[in-house]
């Protein structure tokens, strides 16, 4: 009886606040909407998009669109390129970033405080700031066109967003760890590797995620660096399938491109939309 | 700590080394290019010809740049309000008790996460084609004229872009402004309620006033998006490289430094200085925003 009593409350409740169901709700009935529209038109022909019939499916469900996006369009090559940046940027600013961010967080010395403004300047500098000398860096030890560069400055990119990021972790935990170690005679660096890392492992997961999204989405330095399409990642491969399709005209093959693209980061972000979600309300700092 | 000193330098190295070349270099040599005259990104120092305040002189006569800034401020105050005012009012009705709250987070934070090139190709296609895109089959639906607007091409364009580019931002700036709201303790709205203040007032006496220091955050990270604005102008532009109505500074420092098809017009040291231009706003326009917002409570 109590029960029933505090559902019809808060049903009353919400029924008050039907305007604010009704404005967010339109808003994300929107989104959803792109988003199945897109697949369905990844699904169907061309002349069924042109007449706008993308969600009758009249002549049935073509696969086919995405086995010609996949190899005709060439975007296998920049998915796997993608992967490769992403995951080699989220180790690589992990392993310089974590140590970093360990004794920055934890130790007092001279320069500490310079070195954390320094990330700080780094984050919101625009990229136009730094390209050009990098573009003539690369040029003189003749490494554009390659993988290798790309990685290199995306990990550098990285750096400052990580290592600020983490340093919010490792300055909240307990000294008692690193005291209790210290008595039993384990040696600083074997302390952060052993025992301090593992516990900052839920910061390392979030940012670690947010750095993989920022690259696999990366557009500016991919289209300068990247200048064959055997090293482009999946954003300017895109806008290159975009650019051929005026001539092929085929749109089903475009659409199950654009899908092929974001899948993998939506899929990631609604398996860890918590994770994610309180990474950005909690810090603040881009995702 | 004195015996950990080897610790220090040994871990701290490798995070400095990457940030000397990536950014500490860059931005040194950057500054240092805009005051010479350099054709090519890649010259050789010796070749460089100092020619003092010359770039930003030609610079600032250069019709196209001047639009571009033009373009550029139009996204800051029309996209900033809008992007503001939307992403507040639903991180107000979203912490107010909303059943499925989680749901709408999640989905209204979606185009964040997608791949700007495919989020763009969506809108243009799926909401802005003239031929079977969502607009144009809702007002046929009402037999209205409307149907037959091209939202790409002429004066449009540049309000369609905006409106795109600010529908994907508003999900990011209302989980910041929820994180703020949710940091503030319930016992003022309590006490607000039992003095008879009503859910608006107690929004507007309470809330906003409280989140000056969330909304500062906010205004400085919507300022450095808005100077990275990019691939949404080349998008709307394709199959050009790019177009007068949805140029940013940055896609005019591309187009010139790095050339495009049928422009062999190419001068790097005047992109440096659109660099650092644009780095110059940025600054001052954090300075303002530190000036006019005093922040004495909630920081995020």
């Amino acid at each position: 009886m109590k029960k029933q009593k505090a559902s019809t409350l808060e049903a009353r409740k919400q029924l008050r606040m039907l305007p604010g169901h009704l404005v967010v709700g339109l808003w994300c009935l929107f989104t959803i909407g792109m988003l199945a529209w897109i697949v369905a038109a990844s699904l169907s022909t061309s002349p069924e998009i042109m007449r706008g019939e993308a969600l009758k499916f009249a002549t049935g469900f073509h696969f086919e669109n995405y086995i010609n996006a996949w190899t005709a369009n060439n975007i296998s090559v920049f998915f796997v390129n993608s992967l490769l940046y992403a995951s080699c940027t989220m180790v690589g600013s992990l392993a310089i970033s974590a140590p970093a961010a360990y004794v920055l967080g934890r130790y007092v010395f001279k320069g500490n405080k310079l070195v954390r403004n320094g990330f700080i300047t780094a984050m919101s500098l625009p990229q136009i700031m730094i390209i050009l000398p990098l573009f003539s860096l690369a040029t003189q030890a003749s490494l554009t066109g390659s993988k290798f560069v790309l990685i290199f400055i995306y990990i550098g990119m990285q750096v400052p967003y990580t290592t600020t990021f983490l340093i919010s972790f490792f300055s909240s935990l307990s000294s008692v760890y690193e005291e209790a170690a210290a008595i039993d005679g384990c040696p600083p660096m074997k302390t952060f590797w052993k025992i301090m890392l593992p516990l900052a492992q839920p910061g390392i997961v979030t940012v670690g995620i947010f750095n993989f999204m920022n690259i696999w989405n990366e557009y500016f330095l991919s289209l300068i660096f990247a200048s064959s399409e055997k090293n482009m990642s999946v954003g300017p491969g895109l806008k290159s399938v975009l650019t051929a399709m005026q001539y092929t005209g085929d749109w089903g093959g475009l659409f199950a491109a654009v899908v092929i693209v974001f899948l993998p980061t939506l899929v990631l972000f609604l398996c860890l939309s918590k994770t994610i979600i309180s990474g950005i309300t909690a810090g603040g700092v881009k995702g | 700590m004195k015996k950990d000193k080897k610790m220090i330098v040994c871990f701290l190295t490798p995070a400095l080394f990457m940030f000397s070349v990536i950014f500490l270099y860059p931005v040194l040599r950057t500054i240092a290019m805009s005051f010479f005259q350099v054709e090519g990104v890649s010259d050789a120092f010796s070749t460089w010809k100092f020619t003092g305040l010359d770039n930003y002189i030609t610079l600032l006569q250069t019709p196209i740049f001047l639009d571009s800034m033009k373009n550029m401020l139009k996204i800051w105050v029309y996209g900033g309000i809008a992007v503001m005012l939307v992403s507040l009012l639903f991180a107000a009705i979203l912490t107010n008790g909303l059943a499925g709250k989680t749901f709408y987070k999640t989905v209204i934070y979606i185009p964040n996460i997608i791949n700007a090139v495919a989020m763009s190709t969506m809108w243009i296609t799926a909401i802005f084609n003239k031929r079977f895109g969502f607009l144009h089959n809702f007002f046929a639906l009402f037999n209205s004229d409307l149907a037959k607007t091209d939202y790409m091409s002429g004066s449009i364009k540049f309000w369609s872009l905006l409106v795109a580019f600010c529908f994907g931002s508003v999900g990011y700036y209302m989980l910041i402004f929820m994180g703020g709201i949710e940091r503030l303790s319930p016992d003022m709205y309590e006490a607000a309620t039992i003095d008879g203040a009503s859910k608006v007032k107690q929004f507007t006496r309470i809330t906003l006033p409280l989140l000056r220091g969330v909304f500062k955050t906010c205004l400085t990270f919507w300022s450095i998006g808005v100077v990275g604005f990019f691939v949404w102008s080349q998008m709307w532009s394709a199959p050009l490289a790019s177009e007068l109505s949805t140029t940013t500074p940055f896609v005019y420092m591309y187009n010139i430094t790095f050339g495009t098809q049928g422009n062999t017009f190419r001068n790097a040291a005047m992109g440096a200085a659109v660099g650092v231009l644009m780095a110059v706003t940025v600054l001052i326009v954090f300075f303002l925003i530190n000036f006019l917002i005093k922040d004495d409570d909630v920081e995020v």
